[in-house]
């Protein structure tokens, strides 16, 4: 099985550990093969031209090979085009080299098959796998077109073929553990908070729902440490902050928490912008939860009888709006993501001071609606506590790696450079503790003021 | 009724012979149950030394005590030097992404044998109980078993504990198992809300003897001794013990050397090389004696969650000195009234003035800490707890 694989947290992951599951429990010895450290057997290094060479030499040793494909698992981000040719015929080789193989294709990047050479490549590496499978029918005549294929090479299986249910809770005891209100309509968004995703677009519409006797819980965490992620993470969490009966959990999950979210839902939202085939779709199937999902890539025949495939925001707050009856309950204030009625109402000659004033006024009415914590605990507690959590600064030094020479030389620039760098590091454990002090002060001062 | 369970623990290294406390908590606890009549493997490495996961033991089954143990053996991999920077920079208090997070924890240490055993089997157990919670035999493997996955944590409110990929441990264990009240209060500060959990705590086997003669006979120490025992880290206070014990012993006339058993490089101050004897890892039956020995018992460590070494030194009559700092050992000495608490370097000279000065007061609060113990943390009072909520997750499964 060659794959990323747990506990790296990735949904291509997850897939394969339950192939691997079942395999095993098949009869099979399933080796893992996966590009970084995991509870995999080996590991390799799998992108550039040199992973599929190292592949190639493994390949022989096994009487089935199965690869996983995601196209940034083996061609490095802005590689030159020679390097993807390279790369799409070194696959082609380690699959000739196997007895026998299988493709599962996750995803393909199509504007990389523009190019004549490269699509010739790619449609090598194909050609050599005994067997090529995708998850739905959209996406197979779309492979087929995009290279050429017959659509008879190309097998559907279904996301879900291998899932088993990774939890035993009920929907009761699932709410009651993850914190949730028994008796709301529990609309749920799982998965890496990514803008493709469009989280934000059901958190949009659950604020136009207005529904009190309903909850959205965007549920996962930011995958990649990116600027464009975090930036939307902070935007869904803004967007939840705002919109009364929502609610952002971001948070690492195991397999379990997750399926134990999908039960405790009863509605699955997958408001995507852009997705080949839905892993999460596939679980809240084996769990039998409704689906609300964007009608984009092969979703439409992904979905399972009863799913809702909508094609527009208007059309998913349409949907939302059914699936709680029509009626969602005693209506709520339009929160701001709403944009329903002006909440302002300054003077056309109001100062900046007296502008803030209301801000400040209409911050604290939120805070009121919506549970947040005050002002003074939410910005001064965690602050402290990753204070205090830091250790205290040390010099630099040569550290255990790297040759003798190496770590000489480290440790003759750290002698050198003592005189400069001691003070500052002694300034800088000087402000935390001050710092610490301070808030400590503040915190005592406030408990004072009751 | 429900039947039971077939019951198994994982730590990553097992047998009577392995330093640190989780491991041997888990193990006396396996072997309580076998003589309860339960049926408990343990799932472990083939590895002795924490440093280094050389695969020293066979891989395979063996039994050991009466519990079934089924060794993997360990792979040691990935960019240590990346691992390195990244601990570094952790300790230091920077924030790491997940990835690197991930980076982090996948490289070094893998048992994927173990991993491919609970993939397997792990439906097979009624509960699988992990610890120390920061190993990878507990965050790779656990949440393959989530439902039946007994966390038994041994936490410490570290630098790694605050490290996302741990919370799902945290929040989708089955059961918890704290060893003390502070240890779970550290787990609520640090992960919120916990799912079904309890402070069972831990037991301590009295000795059957405490030979001092012969422990001073076959280890060549004479005099009065202030002894450490266990990890000889950074981490466990080590360090800076012997940095404030030579400050201490150049400003202060005080009758002690320092004894120290374990593992770990001792390193002591160029004056005080002649004060410190390593006596490395002896014999199971040689340490009470050395407790026993002991004029005081010192605890640098703030890193606790339950501090078994104190409990072995109250237990030997000797009065414990600890750090003031670490929540636990300043819980279980204000709790029994059994130990001296130092917060700096001119308190610890204090208290070892005052065992010098006053050796038979101490020992009376010395007694206070074996009462403490004896009333606290008896394995037969563990293992009734224990019982019962095996038992209720059994059901809870079925």
């Amino acid at each position: 099985m060659v794959s990323p694989y747990a506990p790296i947290r990735d949904g291509i992951a997850a897939y394969a550990l339950q192939t691997v599951r079942q395999l095993r429990r098949q009869g099979n010895e399933v080796d893992a093969v996966s590009p970084v450290p995991s509870a995999a057997r080996y590991h390799l290094r799998l992108t550039g031209w040199r992973g599929p060479l190292a592949l190639a030499r493994m390949t022989p040793e096994y009487d089935r090979v199965i690869v996983q494909f995601h196209p940034d698992m083996f061609y490095p981000r802005g590689c030159l085009p020679a390097e993807r040719v390279a790369v799409s015929l070194g696959l082609a080789l380690a699959l000739r080299r196997s007895r026998r193989s299988e493709v599962v294709v996750h995803e393909i990047d199509y504007n990389r098959l523009v190019a004549p050479l490269q699509r010739r490549a790619f449609r090598t590496f194909l050609d050599a796998a005994g067997t090529i499978t995708v998850h739905t029918k959209t996406e197979r005549a779309r492979l087929a077109r995009a290279l050429g294929l017959p659509m008879s090479r190309i097998g559907v299986r279904e996301h879900n073929a291998d899932f088993e249910a990774g939890t035993h809770h009920d929907r009761s005891s699932a709410r009651a553990s993850l914190g949730i209100p028994s008796d709301a309509h529990v609309f749920l968004c799982i998965g890496f908070l990514q803008p493709h995703k469009g989280f934000d677009r059901a958190l949009r519409a659950f604020a136009a729902l207005r529904s009190a006797a309903s909850r959205l819980y965007v549920v996962g965490s930011v995958r990649v440490d990116e600027p464009e992620y975090a930036l939307h993470a902070a935007e869904l969490r803004a967007l939840a902050e705002a919109t009364p009966g929502a609610e952002l959990r971001n948070g690492y999950l195991t397999d379990e928490l997750f399926d134990r979210w999908i039960v405790a839902a009863d509605t699955v939202v997958l408001p995507y912008r852009l997705i080949w085939s839905s892993g999460v779709m596939g679980r809240a199937a084996l769990l039998h939860r409704p689906v609300i999902a964007s009608n984009v890539g092969g979703l439409r025949d992904q979905a399972p009888e009863g799913t809702v495939l909508v094609d527009s925001d208007a059309e998913l707050l349409a949907a939302m709006r059914h699936a709680v009856g029509g009626d969602p309950g005693a209506a709520l204030p339009a929160g701001p993501a709403a944009a329903a009625a002006p909440r302002f109402r300054a003077p056309a000659g109001a100062t900046a001071e007296a502008i803030l004033s209301l801000v400040r006024a209409r911050a604290s009415e939120i805070r009121q609606g919506s549970g947040l914590p005050d002002l003074g605990e939410r910005a001064g507690r965690p602050s402290e506590d990753r204070l205090v959590a830091l250790a205290p600064l040390q010099p630099p030094t040569a550290g255990r790696s790297g040759s003798r020479l190496r770590r000489d030389l480290k440790r003759a620039v750290a002698r050198l450079t003592r005189w400069e760098i001691d003070p500052l590091v002694q300034h800088v454990n000087a402000l935390h503790a001050a710092v610490l002090e301070a808030l400590s002060g503040d915190r005592s001062g406030d408990s004072g003021h009751g | 009724m429900t039947r039971r369970p077939r019951i198994a623990v994982v730590p990553p290294r097992y047998g009577d012979d392995v330093i640190g406390g989780a491991e041997a908590v888990l193990r006396e606890m396996a072997e309580g149950l076998v003589m309860r009549g339960w049926e408990v493997e343990a799932l472990t490495t083939c590895a002795r030394n924490h440093y280094t996961w050389e695969n020293e033991l066979p891989e395979g089954m063996s039994v050991e005590g009466g519990v079934t143990v089924r060794r993997f053996p360990t792979v040691v991999s990935g960019d240590m030097a990346v691992k390195h920077e990244l601990e570094a920079a952790l300790l230091a208090g920077a924030h790491l992404d997940i990835t690197a997070q991930q980076t982090w924890a996948n490289a070094g240490l893998r048992v994927p044998g173990l991993f491919d055993h609970l993939l397997d089997h792990g439906e097979e157990y009624g509960a699988v109980i992990f610890a120390p919670y920061m190993f990878w035999t507990t965050y790779a493997c656990a949440p393959l078993v989530s439902e039946r996955a007994v966390l038994m944590p041994c936490l410490h409110d570290e630098p790694y504990a605050r490290l996302d990929i741990y919370a799902p441990l945290f929040r989708g264990a089955a059961d918890i198992w704290f060893l003390s009240e502070p240890e779970r209060d550290a787990a609520e500060r640090l992960f919120g809300s916990l799912p079904r959990h309890a402070v069972i705590g831990s037991g301590i086997h009295p000795p059957e003897a405490y030979d001092v003669d012969g422990f001073r006979t076959r280890s060549g120490v004479t005099g009065r001794f202030v002894l450490y025992a266990g990890r000889r880290e950074g981490g466990k206070g080590w360090e800076v013990l012997l940095e404030q014990l030579d400050h201490i012993f150049a400003r202060a006339a005080l009758p002690f050397s320092v004894v120290t058993m374990g593992v770990g490089p001792v390193h002591p101050p160029p004056a005080m090389a002649g004060r410190v004897v390593d006596l490395g890892l002896l014999p199971a039956g040689e340490m009470p004696g050395a407790f026993a020995a002991a004029a005081a018992y010192l605890q640098p460590s703030l890193m606790e969650s339950f501090s078994r070494t104190i409990m072995e030194a109250w237990l030997a009559g000797t009065v414990v000195i600890g750090n003031g700092l670490s929540s636990v050992v300043r819980w279980h000495c204000e709790r029994s009234g059994g130990g001296l608490l130092y917060r700096d370097e001119a308190e610890l000279q204090a208290c070892l003035e005052f065992v010098a000065d006053q050796p038979e007061v101490a020992a009376r609060l010395a007694s206070r800490g074996r009462d403490y113990v004896l009333s606290h943390y008896r394995w037969p009072a563990v293992l009734d707890t224990v019982e019962a909520r095996l038992m209720e997750l059994a059901t809870c499964a079925s």
